[in-house]
């Protein structure tokens, strides 16, 4: 019997070999007819809006893109013929449409930075707004209540959200009960939940059970409202990904279920569900209105979860954004720069922990 | 005694649990699994309940007519220009954003280097990571301006299309303004999907199409866009089911007027139903208003609900077929 040996040795060079692919050769001539369809029409252009007074939108508008396209279907016309006339059309807007998404993305975070930096210093992190009316200026008063309080309901919300979240992904990949399609239909029924009805959910049981009002705890089922699908959803990923040897594995060492889930396929999947918490807490950490509706707003630190209305970055934004005051504004612009790091560094940790491997 | 018998296989999941901690464990787990149903119902009770006294005191003309004055005697209030209105900035913000995302998403897998597409796609993540209230913040600072600009030019060359038309001068708090902001936010959401179903094109379809002489058009005309509808139509949906309900961007954008604004998109003024909610809660005038906008809260989740479900059931679907 004769056995097809494969040579693990050789993989590599395999890998290494370059793919032939004679259809995709590129004519010598691309190169340059690239570069000069690219500079011309911004050369023609750029001399328009330096000679003329055409406002620089309708010169993009009207004339460059025009021209752009024109330029590139003549280079793509005079390269490849007729056939690459529509390449061209679909390769110059793809790359207008990335430049576009690109510059929307870079003014967003360019002026936080530049006008949240402004606002920021030591005390606007740690202290709070007791004594600080709008006018007051940025040398005094901060956002340490509203941090505090975002904390606060962030770890409310990850109480509530995170077991549970978890406990429908185990219903999902370990249990596998007959429920199995109602259950994702439903959380991804959640998932869609707009934030101001989960705000108004929690406030009609507020309003009908007049057991506690606005408050940290208010905020933070709201949150738990939106966190849940993103929870449930990444661990149910994460699990799927443990080796379905370790499961047979511990069942066959006479196991348990309830042990096998808990001691072994929980603890494969740790990091990964470290992955999920973290983007459950992303995903709410910036939500303004369920806190408008359910947590209200104060300037003092409240520390007590059913001590009444309590404030958070997001709710602060929003509350000084369109005053009259420069000052209000700056502390806008410092608490939303603040909280853009907060989402950034959660991120950052997602990624690192979504980086270790599953099983290890 | 009789051997068992090993031809049987025996399925071990399905082997009924007696172990009592089990039979916890089972349960607690079963009672978790349901609290997404639970929690849905509960919103669809709590709020659906506040439509009584809406429906009570309005009649059908709450959901048909567009009014607001609930001082009155008697009082008026309607919200079909807030829901037409959702509807509008939504469309707004899909005309902008399904074109760039597509582009983008075909820049991302067809055109660009791996290493500037990886990054591309960790740049979109962020950009669906940034929180609506700053995007507020910044629509409002540095948007506006540029954008009312944009629309004067627009009025200018292209006011005799009815949809260009500006009576009032007035080019802040637009439907346009807001449409764009969505936009903004739908772009990552609608791209992500669409980078995925694109990039799980199988190669040997593009292969062999390249092979044909397809040129790059061709091959995504005939090929790529086609094989990937189902999925870009299902994360179009999943944009739209969030633009309508968004609700603290639109905030600082756009001017709630109780006036259905049918198709004046640069015309100052519009509705939102989300945005009513927040922007009436803060003077609130007593119950009766309270539980109007919570009746306006029940119709919004009905219609993100609905859109959800039609993306999710339309993203499931093609999956199913590709694996």
């Amino acid at each position: 019997m004769s056995t097809v040996v494969f040579d693990s040795a050789a993989l590599p060079e395999l890998q290494q070999q370059k793919i032939q692919r004679p259809w995709r050769r590129k004519p010598a001539k691309l190169g340059w007819s690239i570069a000069i369809a690219s500079i011309v029409p911004l050369v023609i252009v750029s001399a328009m809006f330096w000679s003329t007074n055409i406002p620089g939108a309708v010169l993009m508008t009207v004339v460059y893109l025009p021209l752009q396209l024109v330029a590139s279907g003549v280079a793509a016309w005079a390269t490849k013929g007729t056939r690459g006339i529509l390449d061209s059309v679909i390769i110059v807007n793809a790359i207008g449409a990335t430049l576009f998404a690109m510059m929307v993305l870079v003014s967003v975070l360019g002026s936080l930075f530049v006008r949240g930096w402004a606002a920021l210093s030591a005390h606007f992190i740690y202290q709070n707004n007791v004594y600080i009316s709008p006018s007051t200026p940025l040398d005094y008063g901060g956002i340490g209540h509203a941090i505090l309080g975002t904390f606060l309901i962030v770890f409310i919300a990850s109480l509530i959200a995170v077991p549970i979240g978890i406990a429908t992904a185990i219903y999902i990949t370990e249990v596998r009960g007959r429920a199995v399609p109602y259950v994702r239909f439903f959380v991804q029924a959640m998932s869609g939940v707009p934030s101001v009805v989960a705000g108004l959910f929690i406030l009609t049981i507020v309003v009908a059970t007049d057991a506690f009002s606005q408050s940290a705890l208010a905020g933070g089922l709201a949150y738990a409202i939106l966190m849940l699908p993103t929870v449930a959803r990444t661990a149910e990923e994460v699990l799927k990904l443990v080796p379905e040897d370790l499961r047979t594995g511990a069942l066959a060492l006479g196991s348990t279920r309830s042990r096998t889930v808990l001691r072994v396929v929980i603890p494969a999947a740790k990091t990964g569900i470290v992955t999920a918490v973290i983007l459950g807490i992303a995903r709410v950490i910036g939500e303004t209105a369920p806190l408008l509706l359910a947590a209200g707003n104060s300037d003092q630190t409240v520390l007590n979860p059913v001590g009444g209305p309590i404030a958070a970055i997001p709710t602060y934004i929003f509350n000084n954004v369109a005053l009259p005051y420069p000052d209000a504004v700056a502390r806008a612009w410092g608490s939303a720069l603040v909280l853009i790091i907060l989402v950034a560094v959660l991120f950052t940790l997602a990624r690192i922990f979504g980086r270790g491997r599953i099983g290890k | 005694m009789s051997q068992p018998d090993v031809e049987e296989r025996r399925d071990l999941k399905a082997a009924a649990t007696s172990h009592r901690g089990d039979r916890i464990f089972n349960g607690i787990v079963i009672a978790a699994a349901f609290t997404a149903l639970v929690v849905l119902a509960g919103i669809a009770i709590f709020l659906g309940v506040q439509t009584i006294p809406a429906f009570q005191s309005q009649g059908l003309s709450f959901l048909t007519t567009t009014a607001w004055d609930i001082n009155t005697d008697p009082p008026t209030a309607g919200i079909w220009g807030m829901l037409y209105g959702s509807v509008l900035l939504a469309v707004i913000g899909l005309v902008i954003a399904v074109p760039v995302s597509i582009l983008l998403s075909i820049f991302m897998v067809f055109l660009a280097p791996k290493k500037l597409a990886t990054a591309l796609t960790n740049v979109i993540d962020l950009m669906a990571a940034i929180p609506s209230v700053i995007l507020g913040l910044w629509a409002f600072y540095i948007l506006n301006p540029t954008a009312e600009e944009w629309q004067q030019l627009l009025n200018q060359y292209l006011g005799w299309i009815p949809i260009f038309e500006n009576a009032s001068g007035n080019y802040l708090g637009t439907p346009f303004i807001a449409g764009f902001v969505l936009a903004i936010m739908m772009i990552p959401i609608v791209t992500s999907v669409t980078r995925e179903v694109l990039a799980r094109t199988p190669p040997e379809l593009i292969n062999a199409a390249e092979s044909l002489g397809c040129s790059m058009w061709t091959m995504l005309r005939f090929v790529a866009l086609p094989y990937g509808r189902g999925g870009i139509v299902g994360g179009v949906m999943l944009g739209l089911g969030r633009a309508l309900g968004e609700t603290i961007a639109v905030f600082f954008v756009l001017k709630i007027v109780f006036d259905t604004n049918w198709y004046h998109i640069i015309e100052s003024g519009g509705g939102s139903v989300a945005t009513l909610i927040v922007s009436r809660f803060g003077e609130v005038s007593g119950e009766f208003e309270l539980s109007l906008l919570l009746a306006a809260g029940f119709f919004l989740f009905v219609m993100t609900l609905v859109v959800n479900v039609i993306a999710n059931l339309i993203v499931a679907r093609t999956g199913r077929i590709k694996s």
